[in-house]
């Protein structure tokens, strides 16, 4: 059942290894370039409590546009959304069986954003080194280096980076930028988490939250599921999720705990050895990322795609 | 203040020359013709007392400086332990209600403060009622989770000495004030299904500074500045559209026989003892109407340009309607600045039509008038101790405004003191010292199941300003009579409208009410025969469970009635054809019950009517509530509460007893209400049905244990 995104790298590693002539040489010389002290956030899903005042925060501090429904409109739940452009983060509501003590649909709220890969599929993917995964943790963009060619959206695991396709003259790459000017500075949060009501997002250093992880869901096993989103999966992100309901029931995509720059900088260094276009390389990722769209639109692809919602 | 403005002549003289424009286009004759001789809006109330000095809301400024109090060090070592360990270690010895210093907080921590966080100003301070929490859960150790490690610290620490800013990483995973506030109070409200979950039932949303959003011209028209509003807020208008402050009729579920209907209110068909009724007199009255040009029966309800945003949203003081200019702003006045500092509604802007409803302030209601704008602590503990302002309690919901009366049939939402008091309001405070004080909220806990809050906490009504309780049309006209001043400096005559009669600081009349009200609406058939009209009256009886004691002012008066017909004349009073204009009365009738739709005989007579007009405002502080022996005559005796209670150690009964509305000191402040002074019964318990004081008959459903014996206790002594 959850085939849908390790059947993805499958065919990624099966047609890397296809192009690559040795192979075997490049996966052996691959290390992790994470952080040694990496910032992260702990996103606590069984505190959420669905306010969306971390979309107006992040709208706030990032200067984005007045959204079409003020923030306050809780009917934007009757949609699945996803981060874009004018949004860095969004927080979609889940009904996954659970009811509370009258009987009543119980909701999970999920907020999501870039995720803060440890090792960056985005940035490895990104040719002129645009994307850039900070000593802090934070992946940022560098406006000043980016040529637009767009293979970090088609790398992405969680398909974060969004194009402002609405801007032809100087379009942008956004997505959240773990408020890298914020945490830059001494004692400074990210909006989201300065905002939220009830902690439910907790900022620190990635390993305390770990850490405070472990306990929190260790202290409460009736409750929560026991698993850190994000300890393992593609190697380990900044960003980390505890949650009362099972992940695959609130389309947290089941990852390879692998490091997903390892797969896919080998297939562009073996590709690049060979002098390919990255035209081809773009096609060859991006065909295999239209086939997982389809699948998931579709909802082919195996767990937790709920697509209705009994609000 | 806009005297003041350099602009202010050519202001004028562009206004001037619109006004003529108007004659001219004979738009609006009414509006336009009394514009010429519109006197300057009115200065905004002072912010003082009535002796002048500074007005300061004590307990919201109280608290607030509690807030704002330096932040204590960070309790780093926090004892933790589990429930059962610490009711062990306390041994009996938990902290109770009395150990509970302040009754009413503000949660406003400075901690909770960012300036650099563009989202710092989303939301205002929450009003905390701590002892009321207190009382509710019962265990104050439910809030007070831990304490601090350190001995000599209290079992009950503040929530800010462990918990301040969040992420703190020398105390990891503990929570930040924030959200330990909301963690605790939202899991609690909803574990109970008590109390607020949601952001603005606690919060205050703010408004956002206007002042870069509002596009507008110097000195806007008044629909320019409505267009400009509805550019963002449609959704707003098109919730304005239903409600009751715009169409002056609305949902009247509390009134018998009208329960499931839209069509009552003073747009259409309700009448009052005032001024009677609002049709054909439009441009007067509707000079407190939401909106714009309602001059007539052909006004557009549809017409959202129409709205009059400013009436409510003012916030500089500056925004007022011309009187009779069916509810247009002075002309002199620049809406722009206004429009550009728009914000929550105040008392102010309630007040400005509230406060003067009958044609001045305190006319008609008992309980509300220009007082309340800056009112002493005494005269109003809501307002004037703790600075509420209308819409706190008049809860909002896409501009329907909860509450009722009696007076208007109206009702989009109910309010009560109960809402936030809950229905055993008296919270068991002892303290040191008042260990007597359980067995009094016992009782008065008892009493809420029969009296209304207000009937002990507004022993007097008019409390600040005199109101007027008689008005008799059939005098008037004579334009020779002189106006005798009363004691309070009142006329007792105005040739336009008849005689009068006012009071100040008086005392109720009391009735069982369970919220339903009877009312005659214009064309009802009444009967002058049958005695006085009660054109609103509230529906109870002794023997009706729902029914409690509620304290009303009776408004009475003498107007026109048409016996062919058997209803109330609708007089059209204002206008060129109007009584004011002609003093015909004949002619005024024709025209107004034309207005109103409904044949006139030509014939007419003057009968007495009354209205019940609910006292809920003007809220005494707790300790100036009425007392037991002011009501009780069996408590003036020799013998109080050990009537019942035997054992008196500890407890001062008589004082207990007797304690209650010092009528002396508001006398010595000037309050009328001498007569007041040492009565018992203030209700009149005969009046109300009882055979006589309930210690000593009995109440309306059981009798007092030992009631029987208690006559015969008295007289042996
Ligand atoms: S979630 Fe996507 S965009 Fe964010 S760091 Fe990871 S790969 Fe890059
Ligand atoms: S970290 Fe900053 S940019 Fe990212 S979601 Fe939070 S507020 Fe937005
Ligand atoms: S601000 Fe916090 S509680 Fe509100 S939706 Fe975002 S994560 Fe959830």
């Amino acid at each position: 059942m959850e085939l849908s995104r390790r059947g993805f790298f499958k065919v990624m590693g099966a047609s890397g290894a296809a192009l690559a002539a040795t192979p075997g040489k490049a996966k052996a010389t691959w290390k992790s370039k994470a952080p040694p002290d990496a910032y992260g956030c702990l996103v606590d899903l069984g505190r959420c409590i669905g306010c969306r005042k971390c979309e107006l925060a992040c709208n706030k501090v990032n200067g984005l546009p007045e959204p079409e429904k003020p923030f306050d409109d809780v009917t934007v739940f009757n949609q699945r959304r996803r981060p874009d452009d004018k949004a860095f983060t969004v927080v979609n509501r889940y009904y996954t069986g659970r009811t509370d003590e009258r009987n009543q649909p119980k909701p999970t709220f999920v907020k999501v954003q870039c995720m803060h890969c440890q090792d960056p599929a985005c940035a490895s993917a990104c040719i002129t080194g645009a994307l850039h995964k900070n000593e802090n943790g934070a992946v940022t963009w560098n406006p000043a280096k980016c040529i637009g060619c767009r293979y970090c959206m088609v790398a992405c695991p969680f398909q974060i980076p969004a194009y402002e396709y609405s801007n032809p003259i100087t379009p942008r790459v956004r997505k959240c930028t773990f408020c890298f000017d914020r945490i830059s500075e001494e004692g400074g949060t990210p909006g989201c988490a300065a905002i939220c009501p009830v902690e439910a997002i907790t900022f620190g250093r990635r390993s305390e939250l770990l850490k405070l992880a472990h306990q929190r869901i260790k202290r409460d096993p009736v409750n929560y599921v026991q698993h850190v989103y994000g300890e393992k999966e593609v190697g380990g992100t900044s960003w980390l999720y505890i949650s009362q309901v099972p992940f695959e029931k609130i389309d947290s995509y089941n990852m390879p705990t692998r490091q997903i720059p390892k797969l896919t900088e080998t297939i562009q260094h073996t590709i690049f050895s060979y002098l390919w276009a990255p035209i081809t390389l773009f096609g060859i990722l991006g065909g295999a990322m239209w086939t997982l769209n389809r699948q998931q639109i579709t909802g082919k692809s195996g767990p937790g795609k709920e697509k209705e919602d009994r609000s | 203040m806009i005297n003041k403005r350099p602009t202010f002549w050519l202001t004028f003289l562009v206004l001037a020359a619109a006004c003529c424009l108007l004659v001219v286009l004979g738009a609006t004759p009414d509006v336009a013709a009394s514009s010429k001789k519109t006197k300057n809006p009115p200065k905004p109330p002072a912010r003082v007392f009535p002796d002048g000095t500074p007005w300061v809301p004590v307990d919201q400024v109280a608290a607030l400086k509690r807030a704002h109090e330096p932040v204590p060090p960070l309790v780093m070592d926090v004892l933790i332990e589990s429930p059962m360990e610490r009711q062990l270690r306390l041994n009996g010895k938990a902290p109770s209600l009395k150990d509970a210093p302040y009754r009413y907080m503000v949660l406003d921590s400075p901690i909770l403060k960012h300036k650099d966080d563009p989202f710092d100003d989303l939301y205002g301070p929450v009003r905390f009622m701590h002892l009321k929490h207190a009382a509710e859960v019962h265990d104050c150790l439910v809030c007070h989770h831990y304490r601090p490690k350190a001995e000599h610290a209290s079992e009950t620490t503040r929530c800010s000495a462990c918990h301040q800013q969040p992420f703190n990483p020398a105390v990891p995973g503990r929570l930040g004030l924030k959200a330990a506030y909301h963690q605790k109070c939202i899991e609690c409200h909803k574990k109970r299904e008590r109390g607020p979950v949601d952001c603005k039932g606690c919060h205050e949303k703010r408004v956002p500074d206007h002042s870069k959003l509002v596009k507008l011209p110097d000195h806007p028209e008044p629909i320019t500045v409505t267009r400009e509003c509805l550019r963002c807020h449609d959704r707003e208008a098109t919730n304005m559209l239903t409600s009751a402050h715009w169409l002056w009729h609305g949902p009247s579920p509390y009134t018998v026989g009208h329960e499931d209907q839209f069509v009552l209110g003073k747009g259409t068909n309700t009448i009052n003892n005032f001024c009677i009724a609002v049709k054909s007199n439009w441009p007067r009255c509707t000079s407190c109407h939401a909106g714009y040009g309602w001059k007539d029966a052909d006004f557009d309800f549809s017409d959202k340009t129409r709205m009059d945003c400013l009436i409510c949203h003012d916030t500089t003081g500056n925004y007022y309607k011309a009187p009779p200019a069916a509810g247009m702003p002075f002309p002199q006045i620049d809406l722009k600045p206004i429009a550009e500092h728009v914000g929550k509604p105040s008392r102010k802007t309630c007040g400005d039509c509230h406060f003067q409803g009958g044609g001045g302030d305190a006319v008609k209601h008992g309980d509300m008038n220009s007082v309340l704008y800056y009112p002493t602590r005494n005269c109003d503990v809501h307002m004037g101790g703790m600075d509420f302002q209308c819409h706190e309690c008049h809860k909002t919901r896409n501009h329907k405004i909860s509450g009722r009366s009696l007076s208007v049939p109206v009702a989009e939402g109910s309010r009560s003191c109960e809402d936030c008091h809950g229905d055993k309001p008296h919270k068991y405070h002892s303290g040191k010292g008042h260990e007597d004080h359980n067995l009094l909220n016992h009782h008065l806990n008892e009493h809420s199941q029969h009296i209304y809050c207000q009937t002990c906490h507004s022993p007097v009504y008019a409390k600040c300003k005199p109101t007027k309780v008689w008005w008799d049309w059939s005098k008037a006209g004579d334009k020779k009579r002189k106006a005798k001043k009363d004691k309070y400096g009142m006329p007792d005559y105005v040739w336009k409208k008849g005689e009068f009669r006012w009071v100040e600081s008086a005392k109720p009349a009391y009735a069982w009410y369970n919220g339903r009200v009877k009312r005659v609406i214009i064309g009802q058939k009444v009967d002058p025969a049958r005695g006085v009209i009660r054109l609103t009256e509230p529906v109870g009886a002794i023997w009706d469970r729902k029914s409690r004691i509620f304290p009303f002012k009776i408004m009475r008066g003498k107007q026109m009635y048409d016996p062919e017909n058997g209803y109330l004349i609708v007089p059209h009073l204002f206008g060129p054809d109007g009584y004011w204009k002609t003093l015909d009365w004949q002619k005024s009738f024709e025209i107004g019950m034309q207005a109103a739709g409904l044949p006139y005989s030509g014939q007419y007579s003057w009968v007495e009517t009354a209205m019940y007009w609910g006292l809920n405002h003007e809220t005494m502080p707790a300790e100036n509530a009425l007392g037991c022996a002011q009501c009780h005559p069996a408590l003036n005796g020799e013998q109080t509460c050990n009537r019942c209670h035997k054992d008196t150690r500890h407890l001062d009964f008589k004082r207990l007893a007797h304690r209650g509305t010092d009528f002396a000191a508001m006398k010595a402040k000037g309050r009328d209400v001498g007569a007041l002074i040492g009565q018992t019964d203030y209700l009149n318990f005969k009046a109300l049905g009882y055979k006589g004081d309930p210690i000593v008959y009995g109440g309306r459903f059981t009798t007092i244990p030992l009631g029987g014996s208690v006559k015969a206790q008295n007289t042996s002594q």
